[in-house]
């Protein structure tokens, strides 16, 4: 009959997933597997590895996604199904714990008194009705939830606490299922990238960690101003970058961004994590030349735009400035236009002595990198002016919150576990051939230490009570 | 810096109280190991002033920051909170036997701390990603864990040689270190307690790491250390708890924590990634 063998392979699915041997060993697993990642260079720290590992063993490593095995396929299997392990046992499980929770106390049992330890009994000289009213009164203010029983000859009392603590794990495992589900949602809708932005420049759109082009934000982030600032043995002592965000071209908001402070803007979260220069617009010239004095004559002059020549014969213009070119440093092209005569275009390196000799000769003595190629004038770079640029991490996670909270209901749910105990405490008040006797005794799901010591304590509360009655 | 070579001094004071607990248990003598209390606890407490001056010196080079920022100073710590817990165990517990098992652990750490060559011991300026709170709730929940494991490391050994000790033996070592079930039970509360503290650890390392880098979670190679030695004190309590296993195989595990333990907090320096200490 196929009904019965399906249900026998559901009940061995079921009682696989239900057993908490399988939670160990997936437990050690995880761990193991975990290993190999931190040895093997994951992701873009792989290639370097991979370049060492003969075809065959490469071939292997690719396979089982070695290089980036966190995100494999078989990892996630395997955390999949201690996410199915934990929802199974949990099922299996719950019931026994809610029939814990549930289950009607009787304040009448006599098995919690069987071998009472001496410390927990007293006799008193109050009367039976007497007697009995002081204790309650005094478990009344102890237990929110006390219950009572009347006989002729006895009172029986019992007070509950830490009913609770027998969900403690239930929220711990369920804690785990709320992080691994915030993780996932990350994962599906969220995204990691990064931006570079100039100062007092604008831009709308970053580039994904992952690849796959630029990712367009919906609104507009201008850096109007980036600043570091160093300690004076040289290490960085802050950065910041002042920000402004637009909306249709509209100022919405301002906000300086550090380190460690990030800034969110429509769900969208931004982190200072590096930064970078790249020249500027402007430079800082020299001009050397026939009555100019021993130095030339020193101007600041910004890109593109016209300048007049020192005796008048035309003007020059900076068309381009390089931050580096062909790794000798800095350098601008410089262009004049004579008022009679042709335009004249050559580059001016800010190291001019040293890249002369570094250039092979015939470039070297080529006009276009003759600082000196529009007569009488030689020109030099004395600077040129860097801007900076921030570079941004740019972010979207809509599981982070779904992750903190799982991670506060993990720390409840080990309080709970761990710190908090079902303690049933029996008080009985009887009468035995005229006497009146007091007796004290409990049980707890865990820390007997603690329990017999709260036991003690409360017997000795129960007796100095009775003592100062009518006083 | 005065701290640091009264630091220094404090390794000497740990390897003296180690030394009178270790004779306590060999020649069975009371007096030493109150004496060892005395040096333990004198060592204590000079230790937490020299940690607060060490703070205090920071305000006066105007880099002012918690003593928790590199190798050196989270070695202090880690002896600090070793000792410190242990302190409380030996008054609960009126039992003075961890002592000699527990001593050469915070020993060792100032010994590496002060004397290891290469140790930057000076005070130095936080970078912009170590200014964070969290990340001083981080580091200090995350040496309580370890320090709570290296007390179930102690108790574990002393649990696997008490179980040497039969019924001809007379070695009064084997004799003073108390009842295997005490151990056990004790070794449990040290897990327990390192358990929690080293989930507060990671969950303070995810909100700093998410505010100083923007991701909770990159599997950096210490974060993933760090949730290993985790899942193995995760089986540790499972198997405990539901499976009923106790003494021999739970001291086993618990030894083999610890070794992740230290691997999490030294070995990582051998792999890249972003935890700074030790670069
Ligand atoms: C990470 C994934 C985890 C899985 C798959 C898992 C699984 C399980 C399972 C199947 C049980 C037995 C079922 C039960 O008694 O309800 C159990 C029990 C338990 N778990 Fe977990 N658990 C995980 C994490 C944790 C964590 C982080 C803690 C930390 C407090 C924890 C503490 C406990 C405790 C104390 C018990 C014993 C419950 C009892 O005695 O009734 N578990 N776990």
């Amino acid at each position: 009959m196929p009904k019965s063998s399906t249900e026998k392979s559901q009940n061995l699915i079921w009682g696989l997933f239900s057993s908490v041997r399988l939670t160990i060993v997936l437990l050690i697993i995880l761990a193991i597997t975990s290993i190999l990642g931190t040895i093997i260079p994951q992701q873009d720290d792989a290639i370097s590895l991979a370049k060492q590992l003969n075809p065959g063993l490469f071939r292997l490593f690719q396979s089982l996604d070695l290089f980036d095995m966190y995100h494999s396929i078989w990892f996630r299997l395997l955390i999949g199904f201690l996410a199915l392990n934990l929802v199974i046992c949990s099922i299996d499980r719950f019931p026994n714990a809610l029939r814990r929770f549930r289950a009607v106390p009787k304040p009448d049992r006599s098995k919690p008194f069987e071998h009472l330890p001496s410390e927990q009994a007293f006799l008193t000289e109050a009367s039976l009705k007497e007697a009995s009213a002081t204790v309650a009164r005094f478990l009344r203010s102890r237990y929110k939830n006390l219950h009572h029983k009347e006989t002729q000859e006895t009172s029986y009392f019992l007070g509950e606490k830490g009913r609770f603590s027998h969900f403690g794990v239930y929220l711990v495992h369920l804690s785990v299922l709320i992080i691994l589900i915030g993780a996932l949602l990350g994962s599906f809708f969220g995204f990691e990238a990064y931006v570079n932005i100039l100062e007092g420049e604008r831009i709308d759109a970053v580039a994904l960690r992952k690849g796959g082009g630029p990712l367009k934000l919906g609104f507009e982030v201008a850096c109007d101003k980036f600043t570091v600032d160093f300690y004076e043995n040289g290490a960085p002592r802050e950065y910041r970058s002042e920000l402004r965000f637009f909306i249709e071209g509209k100022e919405a908001e301002k906000a300086d961004l550090l380190v460690n402070h990030p800034f969110q803007f429509k769900g969208i979260t931004f982190y200072q994590s590096s930064y970078g220069t790249v020249p500027g617009n402007k430079v800082s010239l020299r001009i050397a030349g026939p009555g100019l004095g021993p130095k030339g004559e020193t101007m600041g002059v910004e890109a593109d735009k016209p300048y007049d020549l020192p005796g008048g014969e035309g003007q020059f213009s900076v068309r381009d400035i390089r931050g580096d070119i062909m790794d000798l440093g800095p350098a601008i092209l410089i262009s004049v236009q004579p008022s009679d005569g042709k335009e004249t275009h050559f580059w001016v390196f800010q190291n001019w002595e040293i890249v002369k000799k570094r250039l092979p000769p015939p470039m070297a003595k080529s006009t276009k990198f003759n600082p000196s190629a529009f007569k009488p004038y030689t020109f030099f770079l004395d600077g040129v002016k860097t801007k900076y640029y921030t570079g941004l991490q740019v972010n979207k996670d809509p599981g982070v919150p779904m992750v903190w909270l799982g991670c506060f209901a993990m720390v409840l749910g080990f309080l709970m576990t761990f710190f908090m105990s079902h303690r049933k405490t029996w008080v009985q008040v009887s009468e035995k051939r005229d006497e009146i006797k007091i007796s004290v005794a409990g049980t707890a799901n865990k820390d007997q230490v603690g329990l017999k010591r709260h036991l003690e304590r409360l017997t000795n509360d129960l007796r100095n009570r009775l003592d100062e009655r009518g006083k | 810096m005065l701290s640091s070579t009264i630091l220094g001094y404090i390794t000497f004071a740990y390897f003296a109280s180690f030394i009178l607990y270790l004779l306590m248990m060999v020649m069975g003598r009371d007096f030493l190991g109150r004496l060892a209390t005395y040096v333990t606890f004198a060592g204590l407490t000079i230790q937490t002033f020299a940690i607060i001056l060490r703070w205090v010196e920071s305000y006066r080079l105007g880099i002012g920051h918690a003593p928790l920022s590199n190798l050196y100073e989270s070695l202090i710590f880690f002896a600090w909170t070793i000792i410190f817990l242990y302190m409380i165990i030996e008054l609960r517990t009126k039992t003075r036997t961890l002592g000699a098992f527990v001593t050469p652990l915070a020993f060792l750490a100032l010994a590496y701390a002060s004397f290891s060559p290469g140790m930057e011991t000076h005070i130095q300026p936080l970078i912009p990603a170590l200014k964070s709170n969290w990340l001083i709730a981080h580091v200090i929940t995350c040496f309580f864990g370890y320090a709570a494991f290296g007390l179930s490391l102690a108790l574990s050994i002393m649990y696997l040689i008490k179980r040497l000790e039969n019924d001809q033996s007379k070695s009064i070592f084997l004799k003073l270190i108390p009842r295997p079930g005490i151990l056990d039970e004790l070794n449990y509360q040290m897990v327990i307690i390192g358990f929690l503290m080293l989930a507060l650890g990671i969950i303070t390392g995810a909100v700093w790491a998410h505010s100083a880098w923007g991701s909770y979670w990159t599997w950096d190679p210490k974060e993933t250390w760090s949730l290993i030695t985790w899942l193995v004190y995760a089986s540790v309590i499972h198997s405990r708890m539901v499976r009923g296993w106790k003494g021999k195989k739970i001291s086993i595990l618990c030894i083999i924590g610890f070794c992740c333990v230290l691997f999490t907090y030294f070995g990582v320096n051998y792999l890249a990634g972003l935890h700074s200490y030790a670069k």
